[in-house]
């Protein structure tokens, strides 16, 4: 095992304001690398205080921010991603080491998918021109010769608390809309994984007036609770877990705001006989192994059509036995750490259920270890059968890198079963009879359904959840719909007055 | 002592208590960290049927792993 490589800050400090400060307390937290357990920088825990001073700023920032012309903001978004771009090796690194995710995936998708995601709302502001329609019937309206105008106008100051599993992409999922809307933010990451997002804080400060992103951080309990608290918020923004989602959904609904939530799922990945085989194995590894199975809308449900079932699974357990987990600074590595002892505890725990139920381990099941592994939360890739739908595995988020797998018969029967659940957040089916691939992803009541691909999650596709997996969509320009308000101006071009009076 | 006002998070790093919760049906840490409130809370929004009941057994847990300390 090689050397882990130190690319970032000893400390880090949170922006406030357009200044790098400490908690007004003081308090500071640390956060270690899940791989090995090794120190890597120490972060402020912030004040009820400190979210003040961030709202505030956020507030003071919004007037002139609001203004900024779109071309302006067109370049403002442009050269953050100039910066990302610049900056990736680094980037990558730290999200890397901080949340245990291998190099070869932060590389090529957290970090130039983030980038691409401020280019991308660079380029749909210029193409925002608002709408405006002549209403010249009277029957509906006191008035003929009308004219209704409709402009989106920036929301106001937005709170945006995102998860540990994708620390950088969903700053940028939350950030970039937030910027081309025209609005501020006071963003919150998790304080398991903090570090990407304060150091992209660094980056982008320079680039942007002060007050108009805010990074603050700390608990849950104390500054996630602090933001949800606050009077002065707009809107809320949140990704993460459905049971936090209901607190999120609370706080904004007793402030009367509206809130955009992106929560669990347990979605199904379903192969028929006619799939391309090659590319269905790899597949399942996409949907369940990319970032050690830590993904909201992991393919976590494997449904295999009885035709093949013996011999897909046999290959997808002698190929999950090769997968190379390991440390997530090497290049070779395929799966890196889960992101905490923790989360590792909660995963086996689920093996241990799933025995207990009636499942068998075909493959994994247990902490990965040997070469240094010890000291990491590594997990073997791991695959449940004699599973049916009913169980617990196959209802409750794992959230690890642990699939089970289900025999189906029929295109009736696996649409129901993909259904039985209570999240609807992604999918996919994998055939190469367009008909049937468009009756089944019509048939799931899921935000995303993949075709013969698992977890690509581009800019320009909206991404969001049916059922308790959320509300509202991120990503696409749909996103600037929930960023702003609408403002409809109605103008009445009569010289005469009607006369009722 | 576990209570129902007890904070998910001063509990969530005790051995095995992350293990106790999944196997009585509550996920005590998501994407988000540990659960940012307290653990009536969190039975409540997991709709458990006993909470008390819950909040008993975590307390008999804690109570054997001490003494499983206390013997070794």
């Amino acid at each position: 095992m090689s050397e882990m490589p130190r690319p970032q800050d000893a400390s880090y400090k949170m922006l406030i304001n357009g200044k790098f400060v400490d908690a007004s307390n003081g308090a500071t937290r640390k956060s270690y690398c899940p791989a090995n357990g090794e120190f890597l920088a120490s972060f402020p825990d912030a004040t009820k205080e400190d979210v003040d001073a961030a709202v505030k700023a956020a507030w003071a920032a919004f007037d002139s921010w609001k203004k900024v012309s779109v071309t302006e903001k067109q370049a403002i978004l442009t050269k953050i991603a100039d910066v990302i771009d610049a900056n990736k090796e680094t980037l990558a690194m730290i999200e890397s080491l901080d949340n245990g995710k291998p190099i070869r995936e932060t590389m090529t998708v957290d970090i130039p998918l983030s980038s691409d995601h401020f280019r991308y709302f660079a380029g749909v502001i210029r193409g925002e021109e608002g709408q405006a329609s002549i209403i010249d019937d009277t029957a509906q309206g006191l008035f003929g010769n009308n004219l209704s105008i409709i402009l989106r106008e920036p929301i106001g100051v937005v709170g945006q608390i995102i998860p540990w599993n994708f620390p950088f992409a969903m700053a940028a999922w939350k950030i970039a809309p937030v910027l081309a809307a025209g609005d501020c933010t006071v963003i919150k990451p998790s304080s398991t994984t903090s570090l990407s997002l304060l150091h992209l804080a660094k980056l982008i400060a320079p680039l942007l007036p002060p007050g108009v992103v805010n990074v603050i951080t700390g608990r849950g309990s104390t500054t996630g609770q602090f933001m949800l608290d606050h009077p002065d918020f707009r809107k809320l923004a949140f990704t993460g877990s459905t049971e936090v989602g209901y607190s999120v959904a609370d706080a904004a609904a007793k402030k009367l705001i509206p809130s955009t939530l992106e929560l669990g799922g347990k979605s199904a990945n379903i192969f028929f006989p006619d799939c391309n085989w090659a590319k269905a194995i790899e597949g399942v590894h996409l949907g369940i192994l990319f970032n050690q199975g830590q993904v909201c809308c992991a393919g976590s449900r494997v449904f295999v059509h009885e035709d093949i079932y013996d011999k897909f699974v046999a290959e997808l357990v002698a190929s999950f036995k090769k997968v190379n987990v390991n440390v997530p600074w090497e290049n070779t590595t395929q799966m890196g750490s889960q992101v905490d002892e923790g989360q590792l505890q909660k995963i086996l725990s689920y093996v241990e259920i799933g025995k207990q139920e009636g499942a068998k381990v075909a493959v994994g099941g247990a902490r990965a270890t040997g070469n240094g592994l010890e000291k990491g939360a590594f997990m073997q890739p791991t695959l449940l059968v004699d599973v049916n739908n009913k169980m617990r595995v196959a209802q409750e988020e794992i959230f690890g890198p642990v699939a089970v797998v289900i025999k189906f018969k029929t295109e009736e029967e696996v649409i129901a079963l993909a259904n039985d659940s209570e999240y609807g957040l992604g999918g996919a089916v994998w055939t190469q009879d367009i008909n049937r691939a468009f009756r089944v992803a019509r048939g799931i009541e899921t935000g995303r359904v993949w075709v013969n691909q698992y977890n690509d999650l581009p800019a320009h596709t909206p991404f969001g959840g049916y059922k308790k997996s959320g509300i509202g969509r991120e990503t696409h320009k749909v996103i600037l719909d929930h960023y702003t308000q609408m403002k409809n101006i109605f103008i009445n071009f009569e010289e005469k007055a009607i006369g009722l009076y | 002592m576990v209570t129902k006002e007890t904070m998910v998070e001063d509990v969530v790093t005790i051995p095995g208590i992350i293990s106790y919760f999944i196997q009585h049906g509550v996920s005590p840490i998501t994407c988000d960290g540990a659960f940012p409130q307290s653990i009536g809370r969190l039975l409540e929004i997991k709709k458990v049927p006993d909470p008390d009941a819950f909040i008993d057994g975590i307390n008999a847990f804690l109570k054997g792993l001490e003494a499983a300390i206390d013997s070794n």
